[in-house]
């Protein structure tokens, strides 16, 4: 009983695929315990499996008077400067944000057994773990693909998750449902060749419309946006296609790359952008190396004309248009026939209303509605998620979805059964009212947990959330549309920019001591999409935050124009009035007079930045040929473990394989459409590397390359058993040649292709 | 049936939690500066103890969390009770009535010192008539009535040895769906000093 692992546990519950991929992942995990796999693409390779680093990763902590070291066992890194023992951050993709009650049981399950009792909602629809140890990743990947849920590319130099919006389906003012291609993006790119060699990070979203916020297309690596248009009397369904929107540091609006983009072409337009990005994107300056600059560099002009040569250029993939083919099927299924409730009911509690108010909102299917359950800092108990499991399958079914202001949408209630699926929800806490309300504040991991953050932007939202009931806008409700999100550091990821009232955490010192401050940035835009980015106005220390919410908030109460938006009305007051009003905050008394100020909200060490750490969220640049040298080595890894159990057979075939991978590699950095296909592979290589002597050793001349042509020519597993150890050396010797040829290609400018 | 060396005792993922003798004077907020303090003062010399983790704001949550390398320390409010929660990570601590005496170790060594913080003013006492046993290991130690038979056997001697009573209640107290949990009723209570007394003496 106790040798019984999750392998074994959930085999024949895994896609096979999945499966495989968890077993290289473990197959990874394990080589760079034995120091045979380089740090630097060990790091890429887990944050490609979503696995992340976290704050104190490097072994060091501050205490609030000196720098400790923490003393962790001896192991190799799993990146640079990051301890294999210390706890990491899991990032689950949930795509769209769609979660199935299944999935819901396992996620909380999976807090509990591997993390803190704590799932986080994040500002992409995934799901994060905190503290978690490396070595629970594969059974934690294999927990979750059981039910069909997958880390890969959930952080490095890939494409993260798609998101689209929640209400899609359900909504009112959408062209149509997004919902079925945003599946279909996020399958067709998930570990598509074209996007494995990108400088950085490249984020998708869909939206349903232009207007409203909830895609928040205005602000992705790739956005698209419903419309339909009518061709010779028959409406046809297409996408506004954006591309180049991004916040981080210096936010980019999209750029519109075509108007209409069919629904049979979204595909592979988007393959031809990731082929572009991948091809030019800035691959040494992580700075400047996310599509929105190469967009500026080239002008939208010149990118839309690159990206359309290449589509021309794509070999046919059938993949681009299956997927229409199940869109006539694609439907919710609700858990309960829709009915109305009336609101007049005198038996409906205060409560009820309230929330009913802030947290309830029509479906476009008569009788059913989409309940928001509003989650503080983005955060659920395994307890609660469970229970919200079992509430869903009552009330709604599988219709379950995240948003990108850390909630949970459950959608198809139906009207009549809204008092139910309150008391239900009150009874496990997650009945708070003020949804998408100034008291549904939105904040990033900050200082909590992330290496990058500068400032406690949850201990911060924590602060504000206990500060906001208290503002009284006299009931005229101006307040309570508006949206507060604060960022831990500069890059963002709390969405601060397109909030009404936006924080980002810096530092300033005073009386040379360093003291937290938010620089304060008003007026952004939430509707269109995101539609504009607010002003940064003045850094102010962390601890007058509260008031500075307090007088922005009154005095648009106080002068707004009737039917004024706070964007418009920051506009209006201008950013040298907005600095005035706001200038006498930004004092710090000294340590001596109030030494609160020089520590944050949450964290009573003295503040600093000596914590601070190389962040991930950039991953590595690692040339794609070193991912295939290296899935190359682990092959041949593999071929040697079951030449060791005495399988021959497959020792033989796996050390073939592993010399078709190295092969390939090589290939790809001229070639990047060389298919599976053992054949091809042999032929690309014979006459790129072998015939141009380019792969021949100095002294053994083409020797290196006939294992590979000699194992082809028997095919994978042909020849005599006791041949086995000697194809798993000669595999393991062209691979070294493999290597070396890649080394006398970097060394020679211009040669590596797709690195350059 | 005893599955010492084996079974759901042999995993590392045990836990054991104590319950406060007067919620209504928690309050979680003060708890984060002291974890710290404990961290700086290095006052769990058998952890590397990382971080204070908040959840306070998350009602009925884990609350206040220390991070250590191979455990967490929760103070937490799961299903409304408050107490003090040990949970191991990863590092097994002995198998079987071992895994266990040391697990009654960790959390009572914590809850002595929080009994004795000085900024705490005494607020902080802990029940021992009650407390709950958990195994947060679903493959090998599912929460089910196999489980608990497996698990009976040592926990109840352990329990045993610690209060030195044979008064000693045990219940299963998860559904299928949640971690393995037992509830531990005790017909004695004495003061966390002697348990820890005992139990430190039964680990030397």
């Amino acid at each position: 009983m106790s040798d019984r692992t999750w392998a074994e546990e959930l085999e024949g519950q895994i896609p096979e695929q999945l499966g495989r991929e968890i077993e290289i992942f473990a197959t990874q995990m394990e080589l760079r315990r034995r120091d045979e796999v380089d740090e630097r693409l060990f790091a890429e390779t887990r944050l490609r499996r979503g696995v992340y680093g976290q704050r104190y990763d490097n072994g060091h902590r501050h205490d609030g008077v000196t720098n400790r070291q923490l003393a962790y066992g001896e192991h190799p890194t799993k990146g640079p400067e990051t301890v294999w023992d210390a706890p990491g951050m899991v990032r689950i993709k949930i795509p769209y944000g769609a979660l199935t009650t299944e999935q819901m049981d396992v996620l909380a399950a999976l807090a509990e057994d591997y993390s803190d009792g704590i799932s986080h909602v994040t500002t992409r629809q995934d799901i994060q773990l905190h503290f978690v140890h490396i070595d629970d990743t594969p059974d934690l990947m294999r927990r979750l693909a059981a039910v069909d849920i997958t880390t890969r590319e959930a952080c490095g130099n890939s494409v993260r998750n798609v998101t689209a919006c929640p209400l899609a389906g359900v909504c009112k003012t959408e062209s149509f449902d997004v919902s079925p291609y945003a599946d279909a993006l996020m399958r067709f790119l998930l570990g598509h060749p074209d996007v494995q060699d990108f400088g950085r990070k490249f984020k998708p979203a869909l939206s349903g419309c232009a207007h409203e916020a909830c895609g928040l297309v205005n602000m992705h690596d790739l956005g698209l946006v419903a419309k339909t248009r009518v061709v010779d009397g028959k409406e046809q369904r297409g996408f506004a296609f954006y591309v180049g929107g991004g916040l981080g540091a210096i936010p980019h609006p999209a750029q519109l790359v075509s108007d209409f983009v069919t629904e049979d072409e979204i595909l592979p337009l988007s393959q031809a952008v990731s082929r572009v990005f991948a091809r030019l994107g800035e691959k040494q300056n992580r700075g400047r190396a996310r599509v929105k600059f190469l967009v500026a560099k080239l002008g939208i002009e010149e990118f839309r004309r690159l990206v359309f040569e290449e589509r021309e250029a794509l070999p046919h993939d059938p993949r681009w248009t299956e997927y229409m083919e199940t869109l006539p099927e694609y439907a919710e299924k609700p858990a309960r026939k829709g009915a109305a409730l009336d609101l007049g009911d005198k038996a409906l509690s205060k409560a009820f209303l309230a929330w009913h108010k802030t947290n309830v909102r029509p479906q476009r299917q008569p009788g059913y509605a989409v309940a928001t359950v509003k989650l503080p800092l983005g955060d659920i108990t395994s307890d609660q998620f469970r229970a919200l499991a079992d509430v869903a399958r009552e009330f709604c079914g599988d219709n379950v979805r995240l948003t990108v202001e850390q909630n949970i949408l459950l959608r198809w209630v139906s009207e009549a059964d809204l008092p139910a699926l309150h008391a239900a929800l009150e009874a496990i806490d997650l009945a708070a009212p003020g949804a998408e309300t100034i008291s549904d504040i939105t904040a990033c991991p900050g200082t909590d947990t992330c290496k990058l953050g500068i400032a406690s932007s949850r201990g911060l939202a924590a602060e504000l959330t206990r500060h906001v009931p208290q503002l009284d806008d006299g009931g005229n409700g101006a307040l309570k549309g508006l949206r507060i999100k604060a960022s831990g550091c500069f890059n963002s990821c709390g969405q601060h920019h397109v909030a009404d009232l936006g924080f980002y955490g810096i530092s300033r010192k005073k009386g040379g001591r360093l003291v937290p401050h938010f620089q304060v940035v008003l007026g952004g835009k939430w509707i269109e999409n995101g539609g504009s980015f607010g002003l940064a106005t003045l850094a102010i220390p962390s601890k007058n935050i509260p008031e500075v919410v307090r007088r922005v908030t009154g005095r648009f109460l106080a002068e707004r124009e009737p039917d004024e938006s706070f964007t418009a009305f920051i506009e209006r007051l201008g950013k040298v009035e907005v600095k005035s009003f706001l200038q006498d905050l930004t004092e710090v008394p000294s340590y001596e007079a109030d030494p609160s100020y020089y520590s944050d909200w949450g964290d009573p060490r003295e503040y600093t930045m000596d914590d601070y750490g190389e962040g991930e969220c950039a991953g590595e640049i690692v040339p794609l040929v070193e991912f295939g040298l290296q899935a190359s080595e682990r092959e041949v890894f593999e071929a040697q473990l079951y030449l060791d159990s005495g399988d021959a057979t497959r020792a033989k075939e796996m050390a073939y394989r592993a010399m078709l991978t190295a092969a390939k590699a090589l290939v790809k950095t001229e070639f990047l459409d060389v298919t599976d296909d053992p054949e091809h592979i042999v032929t690309e290589f014979r006459s790129r590397f072998h015939e141009t002597k380019r792969f021949h050793d100095r002294f053994a001349g083409p020797k290196f390359a006939s294992y590979l042509f000699q194992a082809h020519e028997v095919g994978g597993n042909g020849g005599r058993p006791e041949q086995a150890r000697e194809r798993v050396e000669e595999a393991q010797l062209f691979i070294e040649a493999a290597y070396a040829c890649y080394e006398k290609m970097a060394t020679t400018p211009g040669t590596t292709g797709v690195t350059a | 049936m005893s599955v010492t060396g084996g079974g759901p005792l042999s995993s590392p993922e045990v836990s054991v939690k104590l319950f406060v003798a007067d919620p209504a004077g928690v309050r979680l907020k003060e708890l984060i500066p002291v974890l710290h303090r404990w961290i700086k003062e290095d006052l769990l010399p058998d952890e590397l103890q990382i971080d204070v983790a908040s959840y306070e704001h998350v009602p009925k949550g884990p609350g206040i969390v220390l991070i250590c390398d191979k455990a967490h320390y929760y103070f937490d409010a799961r299903q409304g009770r408050v107490g003090l929660r040990f949970r191991a990570r990863r590092e097994n601590r002995g198998v079987g009535p071992e895994a266990i005496a040391r697990a009654f170790h960790a959390v009572l060594h914590a809850a002595r010192l929080l009994e004795a913080d000085p900024v705490l003013e005494g607020r902080y006492r802990f029940r021992t008539d009650e407390l709950e046993f958990g195994i947060y290991d679903r493959l090998l130690a599912p929460s089910d009535e196999s489980t608990f038979t497996a698990v009976r056997p040592d926990l109840e001697q352990a329990v045993r040895d610690l209060f030195e009573t044979d008064d000693v209640e045990l219940e299963l107290s998860s559904g299928p769906k949640e971690p393995f949990m037992v509830t531990v009723r005790v017909g004695a209570s004495p003061d966390v000093e002697q348990l820890l007394s005992r139990v430190a003496a039964a680990i030397a």
